[in-house]
């Protein structure tokens, strides 16, 4: 593509001005998916399918010392038992993501052997005529295993060296860290500031929870020699390199279908432990096997998140300014994590929208006999979470209102582009607005006095703010999406897209901007994703890129057909390319609306008469475009909650809940307000509600919907919205918006609880904020009689 | 195995079922009506929600057996079949009330039922009304607001 | 999920249903709504060769005013029951109770007597039961009996219900010049409950507290009544009752135990909490009813 990205922004301002980007457009998914008629991967039928299902370790540690399958086999409808003898030799290659395979290191192994890590740990497959026999034979299955003490807290096992999780892999169970310890300026700046404060915030251990539960369907097509995936999944194109390198099917024979996906959040943007086996054990078998996860599996055994420790040291002058900063952070990575560590992120994004000038930070991360970690929607929160609420806790211990901190720490558009102490330059962030709007929409300074009006009658109110700034993945595979369109010989727009949608509303965002771009309607649009023989390769969907950097890819795609188009439609017109527009897929002379012709007519000179063409046009009517975007991309917002914590029972009620975001350019309001949403009611489970609880012997607690609980639409306010558009410098100006709701509202929720608190001397320190946490927290305050 | 006769989406349906298998699974596969959802199958989230008889019933919870006799609707048999939308899909669609779609069908149909018990529901009684149905996308902010916009669109018609 | 293979029943008669609870023994389990019992099997839990649906049963259904006291079959379902007028205007300690079972689709199959036969101790309907003194009618192979609640409750999920044994009906008494408190504390609305109270008081002609229960639930292995606060209660005027002392004295004789939601500290102080809610809703009532 020799066209710059000036030379399309030009073009676009001769194509009709933006009609439908930044409006409310229907969602093109919505008639299907309200009527049933969606297709994901349990809805997929393929004749003489076998249900493949787990057989999983009940301990957390221990030796495998017996496992005999016989009576499973011999069970009716049972067409196979299968343990690591039989798949792990199997494996041709590498289990880790393709842009992880440098970062993973740990053992992989299909299935348990000899030993388990994990309760959940999968130790056989039965594969049977159904799921309900499969379930009767894996009880015939006996399995002993001698048990050995297990590593279930993370920063026991940090310390320990005489429970290895991994043995012989290392001598301990910290596998990876990165440290860049103070200078003397700041060692001296954290011991002998005006103030200076040292706490440590631990988050617990929750997770993504899609309501549809991983699945996977794996079959041998004999007519098209191709070996088919049918996966809920985020990224159809790695799920089919994996794939290719554990079975040793080439690539060219592997296709990989993605269908409606019900939710991934992160945890489907790997292909995971399970699914590979059951891709193994298809093509060991040579016959279809589907594999759904139950919820109990896909809450002990998928993957875990967010437990992580954060020790925070801030200090700031007489007037509260930050002077300088420091983080200790370690995660629970679990048996066999097949990501990578949050940590890093977290390290380099710590100092966020504030003004700190010196920073140091040590990041580690450690195995433990737990189910293994994954991404969840902004993995790298912790630093917000530890930030915001050091802040708060700053704010109390200087005598200052947390929102008037704020004020004198947060970086003005002024001082953009900022350089963090980390190096990573902050652009197009507009922090200190999105406070402002936040504390504007709330109505801080009312609730202030209502608060204390309140205490006086014995109630307990309290007001929370959450600031952060959130980068966009935008390195290495994750820089540039492709967008491929191509214009159909009847004048129709195919899109092609190499993303993995799983709620986002991809179908629409993209027919918006190529509907806009190219000029076509909307209804012309069809948009197709997640099948590997159709789609141009991309990573998958995740890491709030499908605003900034798959939209700039379709802008970029649209804008160049339109040109194409114009020239075509020039020379059948005897017109100035600069004299042609295109609107509802007509292309006319400007002012001259009889001088004109369809897009079907463009698209027949295209493919039909390309001598007809202008000199040097190439026949056809397609394109794709990878667009880099490899310039920093940052969206930010503030988030502001307000609550009421019941002093009797300790029991917490969201009154109101304000978000004043900017993630640039909208392409569409009710989806970018949707994303924010979902985030937001997944942070104030992970306030409030949700925890995924082991004992201490590493036996998982929460394993049903009755003890994980999720929020509910009664335990939710509805939510406010403010917007402020800061454009990114990419084409479009589109920022990220998927993550930062579940990123801005843990924090906000605990502050609003602990201000609330602190009017009467206590605080709440773990997570959730359950109702006894919240009263025993009361009660250590002010002890009962 | 038990013979059973039951009517699913108007249409009288013969079939020989093991007593185990749960509506639920007869209705996804015996009947090939893959619009209800399981997501916990321990009867918590709503997703697998249909009408027996006119009332909202968690699928995962009932055995095929029991609907012996039964007027089963489920998903597919609310939509119009000239594939428009009803109301409460209309107002679903209008609100944003979904993303990835799979608790959809359990709230449509979750959301008829309370509707006909309740046509003029206030917001208190609408969100304990949905508090039966698990979404982890929307936030449930579209579901309340297309819960309201069906209740006036329904008083609107009469 | 999928439960372990069992045999299904739907006899339509009580006799049909005794005779094969002689027969099968304790290989057989009545279904009832499955609300409870279909989870327990999915996630086999728990698992029966036998399942005998009750709900065709005509004696098991029926609501209906008798002497003195409303008699529910057992197979009603908990949303006839929530919506029957008898039922409110009879047992509003019923009425006001079943809401917080769970969710309107729970409620939909969930029956009134296999919530109580089920004998969750953090569920409502048993305290109901205890509360209101209700008497139990049992069948089985030796014959019919009747139980009452006290005598009934036994355990967690464990009840007078011998393994070949069915509930028929529960007959709650009609309680006169009467005031109803109902509470519960969850996590979430429909959620099993942290700690609850359901509470009847009646006046006596001196427009006193002549009778009283305070009938609790998540707070011990069964339901449990506050015997000496209810005493303490009998002949008290109704606006003069310091409800926060008789709320601590039901509280302290009430056995909870830790569990994941809620250790027994906080069992205590939350139940304290519904019990003065509770009470002092039903203090009032009763003295406006009486008035």
């Amino acid at each position: 593509m020799a066209s710059s990205v000036e030379h399309l922004a030009a073009a676009s301002a001769l194509a009709p001005s933006a009609r439908l980007v930044g409006t409310v457009v229907r969602r093109k998914e919505d008639p299907r998916l309200l009527t049933g008629r969606g297709r994901y991967v349990d809805d997929v039928r393929v004749p003489g399918t076998l249900s493949a299902h787990f057989v999983r370790s009940e301990v957390a540690r221990g030796r495998i010392v017996g496992l005999d399958t016989t009576a499973a086999k011999a069970a009716p409808g049972v067409v196979a038992v299968l343990t690591a003898a039989d798949v792990n030799g199997r494996l041709r290659g590498r289990m880790a993501a393709t842009p992880l395979l440098d970062m993973v290191n740990v053992p992989e192994r299909p299935l348990a052997d000899g030993d388990v890590r994990f309760v959940g740990d999968p130790i056989a497959v039965v594969v049977a005529e159904s799921r309900a026999l499969a379930e009767d034979a894996a009880e015939l299955i006996e399995i002993d295993i001698d048990p050995s003490p297990a590593v279930v807290d993370f920063e026991r096992a940090a310390a320990s060296t005489d429970i290895l999780v991994h043995e012989g892999e290392r001598d301990s169970n910290i596998f990876s860290s990165l440290a860049v310890p103070p200078d003397d300026e700041l060692a001296s700046i954290l011991s002998s500031s005006a103030h200076v404060l040292a706490e440590t915030y631990r988050q617990q251990r929750y997770h993504a929870v899609p309501m549809e539960p991983r699945g996977v369907l794996a079959w041998f097509d004999p007519p098209s020699g191709e070996f088919r995936v049918w996966i809920s999944t985020q990224s159809p194109h790695d799920v089919r390199s994996v794939t290719s390198r554990i079975t040793g099917v080439p690539e060219t024979h592997v296709r990989v279908t993605m269908g409606d996906v019900g939710g991934g959040f992160g945890q489907k943007a790997y292909l995971l432990r399970d699914e590979q086996v059951i891709i193994l054990v298809a093509h060991l078998l040579g016959r279809p096997v589907k594999w759904i996860e139950d919820r109990r599996e896909n809450l002990l055994a998928a993957s875990s998140a967010r437990i992580e420790r954060c020790t925070v040291t801030l200090a700031a002058d007489d007037d509260g300014r930050l002077l300088g900063a420091s983080i200790d952070h370690l995660d629970d990575a679990g048996a066999y994590p097949l990501s990578a560590s949050p940590g890093t992120m977290a390290a380099l994004y710590f100092t966020g929208p504030y003004r700190i000038p010196k920073y140091a930070f040590s990041t580690a991360s450690a195995w433990t006999n737990t189910v293994p970690r994954a991404p969840y929607r902004g993995p790298w929160q912790i630093e917000t979470f530890a930030r915001e609420q050091a802040m708060d806790a700053l704010a109390r211990r200087i005598g200052v209102d947390p929102l008037e901190l704020r004020r004198r720490n947060v970086i003005d558009r002024g001082e953009l582009p900022y350089v963090m102490p980390t190096g990573m330059s902050l652009v197009h962030v507009s922090p200190s607005e999105t406070l402002e709007q936040a504390a504007e929409l709330i109505g801080y300074d009312a609730f202030r006095a209502e608060q204390a009006a309140a205490l006086a009658e014995g109630r307990l109110l309290g007001i929370g703010i959450s600031l952060y700034i959130e980068p966009q993945a935008n390195f290495g595979v994750y820089s540039a999406e492709p967008a491929h369109i191509r214009v159909q010989t009847n004048g129709c727009v195919d899109v092609y897209l190499g993303s993995g949608s799983h709620g986002q509303g991809l179908e629409t965002t993209t027919a918006q901007l190529v509907a806009d771009h190219l000029g076509v309607a909307i209804d012309d649009v069809a948009v197709h994703q997640g099948d590997t023989a159709q789609t141009p390769y991309a990573f998958g969907t995740g890491g709030s890129r499908s605003g900034p950097i798959l939209g700039a890819a379709i802008r970029h795609a649209a804008l160049e057909l339109h040109e194409k188009a114009v020239a075509i439609a020039a020379g059948m017109l005897e017109a100035a390319p600069a004299d042609i527009e295109i609107i509802d897929s007509v292309a006319s002379v400007r002012g001259t609306p009889s001088r004109s012709v369809t897009l079907t007519q463009i698209a027949h000179t295209a493919y039909f008469a390309p001598e007809q063409l202008p000199p040097g046009a190439e026949p056809g009517l397609e394109v794709i475009s990878r667009v880099p975007v490899t310039d920093p991309l940052y969206s930010n917002a503030c988030h502001i909650c307000t609550v009421e914590v019941d002093r009797h029972t300790g029991e917490v009620r969201i009154l109101r809940y304000v978000v004043s975001e900017d993630c640039g350019v909208m392409i569409n309001p009710a989806i970018v307000e949707g994303q924010i949403d979902g985030g937001v009611v997944q942070g104030i489970g992970g306030a409030l509600l949700e925890e995924f609880v082991y004992d201490e012997a590493g036996n998982p607690l929460t394993t049903t919907f009755l003890d994980y609980l999720l929020p509910t639409a009664a335990d939710v306010p509805m939510i406010e919205h403010g917007h402020i558009e800061t454009p990114a410098s990419s084409p479009g100006h589109y920022k990220g918006v998927g993550e930062g709701g579940a990123i801005g509202a843990p924090p906000a929720v605990a502050n609003a609880v602990n201000d609330a608190l602190a009017q009467i001397g206590a605080r709440v320190d773990r997570f959730p904020m359950s109702p006894p946490r919240v009263l025993e927290a009361i009660d250590r305050a002010r002890p009962t009689q | 195995m038990h013979e059973l006769e039951m009517t699913v989406n108007g249409e009288s349906v013969r079939a020989s079922v093991e007593p185990r298998t749960t509506l639920a699974d007869f209705l996804r596969d015996d009947c090939g009506l893959t619009g209800t959802h399981l997501a916990c199958e321990h009867g918590v989230c709503g997703a697998c929600t249909i009408l027996v008889d006119g009332a909202a019933v968690r699928s995962c919870l009932m055995l095929a057996v029991q609907a012996r006799g039964a007027d089963v609707t489920t998903i597919e048999g609310l939509s119009p079949a000239d594939g428009s939308l009803n109301v409460v899909q209309e107002a679903f669609a209008a609100c944003h009330g979904l993303q990835c779609g799979f608790c959809t069908p359990g709230f449509v149909v979750s959301v008829t039922a309370f509707l006909d018990q309740n046509p003029s529901p206030t917001d208190d009684e609408i969100v304990e009304g949905l508090s039966g149905n698990l979404c982890r996308c929307t936030g449930y902010q579209g579901i309340v607001k297309a819960v309201r916009q069906a209740a006036q669109a329904n008083a609107g018609n009469n | 999920m999928k439960s372990a293979p069992f045999e299904y029943h739907a006899p339509s008669s009580l006799s049909d249903v005794v005779s094969l609870l002689a027969e099968l023994g304790d290989e057989a389990k009545p279904l009832a709504g499955g609300q409870s019992l279909i989870p327990l099997l999915a996630m086999r839990l728990t698992r029966f060769e036998h399942l005998i649906d009750v709900t065709g049963v005509a004696e098991l259904q029926g609501i209906e005013r008798v002497n003195g006291h409303v008699r529910v079959g057992a197979a009603v379902r908990q949303s006839t029951a929530e919506h029957d007028a008898t039922v409110a205007a009879a047992v509003p300690l019923l009425a006001r109770a079943l809401p917080h079972i769970g969710h309107f689709q729970i409620r939909n199959r969930g029956t009134v007597g296999g919530s109580t036969a089920h004998a969750d101790p953090s569920s409502e309907l048993p305290a109901v039961a205890l509360a209101l003194d209700a008497e139990l009618e049992v069948a089985g192979p030796s014959g019919a009996r009747v139980v009452g609640a006290e005598h009934f409750f036994q355990g967690t999920w464990m009840t007078a219900l011998e393994p070949d044994e069915v509930l028929v009906a529960i007959r709650y008494p009609i309680w006169s010049r009467a005031g109803y408190g109902f509470r519960e504390l969850a996590r979430r609305h429909g959620d099993f409950a942290i700690a609850g109270v359901a509470c009847a008081v009646s006046l006596g002609n001196n427009g006193n507290v002549e009778r009283a229960a305070i009938s609790m639930f998540g707070m011990g292995s069964t339901p449990l009544r506050g015997r000496a606060a209810e005493e303490a209660l009998v002949g008290e005027h109704p606006g003069k009752v310091d409800v926060d002392s008789i709320a601590e004295a039901a509280v302290a004789e009430m056995e909870p135990t830790d569990d994941i939601h809620a250790p027994a500290w906080y069992r205590k102080r939350a139940g304290a909490r519904l019990v003065t809610l509770a009470l002092t809703e039903a203090l009032e009532e009763a003295g406006r009813v009486d008035a």
